[in-house]
């Protein structure tokens, strides 16, 4: 038992999963007994919160909310996959570059200030909500999908060269195949932003419902169990939906996670 | 050698030029790397064997080899000089040569055999056609059962032997390989050494060019060596730009599919004279 809680404390140690379960386990029951016992009169206890959500998914809508959030999500998602993965594979041509460049640069804007200018281009609050998302997930993704090409081998090139393969061939077999796995990996990775934007950009329009609406709502008048409870529900979802994100990952590439196997533990 | 050997490398015969590159120099940087490199390979013909040509092309690092190998294969363009597969005199292209590289580079999206289809498809085949013959070339040599495998699941060996067998499947007769001794022990050396025999040996006009340190690993699979280096000033300074110094013909040596090569009297005194020049270069 000593060895073994020794072995977690060693740097680079590999251990079974079922023992990071049970490490996991350990720990959240850890921090619900630390909540419950050091949060008196602070905040929500997790009895609390615990019983909000049962009233907020009876009698307030939380579920439909929670949809109406994962609708919002799925189609910035699905918007910000098209529109980032045509710009990134678009840097292979010279003329794009600078367009490129332009929309990386994209990151150092502030969001609050687009949402004038975005609120005058579109009309009504889901476009507005969908705009701000696929423009914040976008601009990062972006930057991250470039840094990933320009990163490829020019011997990665020239093997797609050797066996005659012409210059779009090569993109598509090296740029767009060949980075597949991590363009996922990143789109997961921006979706997750994008989830904790969601509940901001909803808050803009809050006739569109949705959890960020409804978050605020109990904020305004300090239900702090039912914001705690609707945190932890928006917390849930994103966790679920990073993970559905990583079983699409494995199934339309099975050879990425091959690639990292034996890392740099033992 | 034994007495078929030795009748093999007496009437072994060198005829029509395969591969000829003429004056080839190659600029970088404001830096000659390589100067007026002009060699050919001609078919090696001898009677009651199929030979192919192997050709090891040695060279202490830094001296271009790569780069010469790049210009060989069509995948960059000499400054001067030109690179013509012979007899129908075609400028080296892209697709034309094959090329294994270091890293045995291969597409780590495709399995094993999508790796060998997409190549034989670009080459021209059915898709059809493109399968049997990959299943045909991965029997040969000995991945049979590894067709679903993806490349990050080989063992070196095995990745080395997919990469020479995807570029088979594009390059008719032609392939080059960097470094296919790199990194190996002694054993996996000499299993490299039989696929690189058995591919030359596999048709009259298949040839290799073998980019290596390796002197003893060289003459042990060549038929041919080619010395690249550097000239020398009357000071003792090196010029820059390399260039063929010395070929050495192992046929002639009775050093070229020897039975016996560990045990051949010619093999040291061939070992030390290339490593002599080696550090003149």
């Amino acid at each position: 038992m000593i060895a073994q809680g020794a072995q977690v404390l060693t740097p680079n140690r590999r251990v079974s999963s079922r023992a990071l379960v049970l490490l996991a386990a350990t720990q959240v029951a850890l921090a619900l007994w630390l909540w419950g016992s050091a949060s008196a009169g602070v905040l929500p206890r997790p009895g609390e919160v615990a019983r909000a959500v049962g009233a907020l998914w009876a009698d307030a809508g939380l579920g439909s909310a929670l949809l109406t959030s994962i609708g919002t999500s799925l189609e910035a998602l699905a918007i910000t996959a098209a529109a980032g993965l045509l710009i990134s594979y678009s840097t292979v041509l010279p003329f794009f570059r600078p367009v490129v460049a332009a929309v990386t640069t994209g990151r150092f804007l502030g969001l609050v200030g687009l949402t004038f200018g975005f609120t005058l281009l579109f009309s009504g609050g889901h476009a507005l909500r969908v705009s701000l998302l696929v423009f914040g997930m976008t601009v990062f993704f972006v930057t991250s999908m470039v840094a990933e090409i320009r990163a490829l081998p020019a011997r990665a090139f020239d093997h797609a060269r050797t066996v005659r393969m012409g210059e779009w061939r090569v993109v598509l077999e090296v740029v767009v195949l060949g980075t597949a796995d991590r363009a996922l990996e990143l789109l997961r990775q921006n979706a997750a932003v994008g989830w904790t934007l969601l509940t901001m950009v909803e808050g803009l329009t809050r006739a569109e419902g949705g959890a960020g609406a409804m978050l605020l709502d109990r904020n305004k008048h300090l239900r702090l169990d039912e914001v705690m409870a609707i945190q932890l529900c928006v917390l849930a979802v994103g966790f679920l939906q990073d993970r559905a994100l990583g079983a699409l990952r494995r199934l339309v590439c099975p050879h990425a996670d091959l690639r990292v196997e034996g890392g740099r533990t033992s | 050698m034994n007495a078929v050997n030795a009748v093999n490398a007496v009437n072994a015969e060198r005829k029509d030029v395969l591969l000829r590159a003429e004056r080839v120099s190659l600029d970088l940087g404001g830096h000659r790397i390589l100067r007026d490199v002009s060699l050919e390979i001609r078919n090696l013909v001898c009677p009651g064997k199929i030979t192919g040509q192997v050709v090891g092309l040695l060279g202490p690092s830094g001296m271009g080899k790569t780069q010469l190998l790049r210009i060989l294969a069509g995948l960059a363009a000499p400054t001067e000089g030109s690179v013509r597969l012979t007899p129908a005199q075609v400028p080296v292209r892209p697709g034309l040569v094959g090329v294994v590289t270091q890293d045995c580079a291969l597409f780590e999206h495709r399995t094993v055999l999508g790796n060998l289809c997409v190549a034989g498809r670009q080459a021209g085949r059915s898709a059809a056609s493109a399968r049997a013959e990959a299943r045909a070339l991965l029997g040969r040599f000995g991945l049979r059962g590894q067709e679903a495998l993806y490349p990050a699941q080989l063992s070196g060996g095995q990745r080395q032997r997919v990469a020479i067998a995807q570029q088979l499947m594009c390059s008719e007769h032609y392939l080059l390989m960097d470094e296919p001794f790199s990194g190996l022990d002694p054993l996996a050396q000499s299993e490299v050494c039989r696929v690189i025999t058995e591919v030359a040996s596999a048709h009259e006009l298949n040839t290799i060019v073998v980019i290596t340190h390796d002197i003893r690993a060289a003459i042990e699979v060549a038929d041919e060596l080619w010395l690249l280096g550097r000239d020398r000033d009357e000071a003792g300074r090196p010029i820059e730009g390399a260039r063929i110094q010395a070929t050495y013909d192992l046929v002639s040596r009775g050093l070229a599919w020897h039975p016996d090569l560990a045990h051949a009297p010619e093999l040291a005194p061939l070992v030390e004279e290339v490593r002599g020049r080696f550090a003149q270069l």
